[in-house]
């Protein structure tokens, strides 16, 4: 049986990792709800994350999931657990994702991590050849508005010369 | 094809009027390489020249009837290490500075990028670009005040959709043009002293022969 992952998400109640997959086979969608047992708002997510992907029976509709990306699911989870909305989950990985400095990261990692980007750039992507590709782009961002200073420059910055 | 990437690599060909070399820095995974595939489209062809850690991607263009040929010189994993090697810089005309929008460290870096650019290059044109917008367009109606304060052009820009992209590699053609005609380029005749002054250091302690011929320098 060939399963692809489509789209994964999680449910809270129980905790619960849900894939949405691809038989390749039958070439129908569907649904799994892969429960995550002994887990609790203490957890380390990536260890949780690391059973799941290589657990004996949920692993063949894990294989297209990244260990990253169930990691992120297993966070949702935990901060569920510990009280937090879901904004406030996402916003705080946000952030995290904010102050990730890829160039302290090894070859492989810089890799695995430029694949994950890469996802969304292909989802945006716009190609030669589809119906609304403008080589030459080009799109003013209010230019003559008073904009809102970036949060990230509030701070002071050793840096500064 | 050693000699092919030699002359590749000869930075001496950047004196004439008609051939530019710009340069692009910022930090891993910003999109660097990504913006200079979307500008070039299908046509391009980089050289991976892995000795020097460096893609070199060619381009030529028209301009006021003139032919124009661009090298744009972009990292091959070298700024992992938050540095280049000062060849990198020799005679660059403008350079193309990418942070990505959805991580604040590639921002604060453009501080030390910039440092080091403008120790080896104190007056060449030099562009900033956000990159990834696509991913999140709220950043489009923030300002970002390190190009405002450094006095820096500056594009929102995504490499996936091709938002502003074409312009801002157009723009810095122009303005590296803008800058050949109008620099003395006196930095670049004080490395042509040093990298003379090494050669002769070269010539008179090895016994091989000099495979290429010296030019004459004027005293």
């Amino acid at each position: 049986m060939s399963i692809v992952a489509k789209r994964c998400g999680v449910k809270f109640t129980p905790p619960s990792i849900i894939i949405i997959y691809e038989n390749k086979t039958s070439g129908k969608m569907r649904k799994r709800v892969i429960p995550v047992r002994n887990f609790s708002q203490y957890s380390d997510c990536s260890r949780a994350a690391e059973r799941l992907k290589h657990h004996v029976r949920h692993s063949v509709y894990l294989e297209c999931v990244s260990l990253a990306q169930l990691e992120r699911l297993h966070l949702l989870l935990r901060d569920h657990l510990q009280g937090a909305s879901l904004e406030e989950s996402l916003a705080a990985h946000r952030h995290q994702e904010e102050e990730e400095d890829l160039n302290k990261l090894s070859d492989e990692e810089l890799s695995r991590r430029k694949a994950q980007m890469d996802d969304l750039f292909q989802r945006n992507r716009r190609r030669r050849g589809d119906p609304d590709f403008v080589y030459d782009l080009e799109v003013e961002f209010g230019e003559g508005s008073v904009k809102e200073t970036c949060s990230w420059d509030e701070e002071q910055s050793d840096q500064e010369f | 094809m050693d000699a092919g990437g030699n002359s590749d690599l000869d930075l001496d060909k950047y004196d004439s009027d008609e051939q530019v070399k710009i340069i692009c820095l910022g930090d891993s995974a910003v999109g660097k390489s990504k913006l200079m595939e979307r500008f070039l489209m299908d046509g391009y062809r980089p050289q991976q020249l892995s000795t020097y850690a460096l893609t070199l991607y060619k381009y030529t263009t028209t301009i006021n009837g003139q032919t124009i040929l661009v090298d744009f010189w972009d990292t091959a994993g070298q700024e992992r290490f938050r540095s280049m090697h000062p060849s990198y810089y020799h005679k660059s005309h403008a350079c193309v500075m990418v942070f990505d929008v959805q991580r604040k460290i590639t921002y604060k870096n453009l501080t030390v990028w910039y440092k080091e650019l403008r120790e080896y290059r104190p007056e060449i044109p030099c562009l900033v670009v956000a990159n990834k917008i696509d991913a999140d367009m709220k950043v489009t109606q923030k300002s970002f005040n390190f190009a405002k304060k450094q006095g820096l052009p500056f594009y929102f820009v995504s490499a996936a959709d091709g938002t502003n992209v074409v312009k801002v590699f157009k723009d810095a053609i122009q303005m590296a043009l803008s800058y050949k005609r109008n620099s003395s380029d006196f930095m670049d005749e004080v490395m042509r002293e040093l990298e003379n002054f090494d050669l002769e250091n070269k010539e008179e302690s090895s016994d091989k022969e000099e495979t290429q011929e010296e030019k004459p320098s004027s005293a």
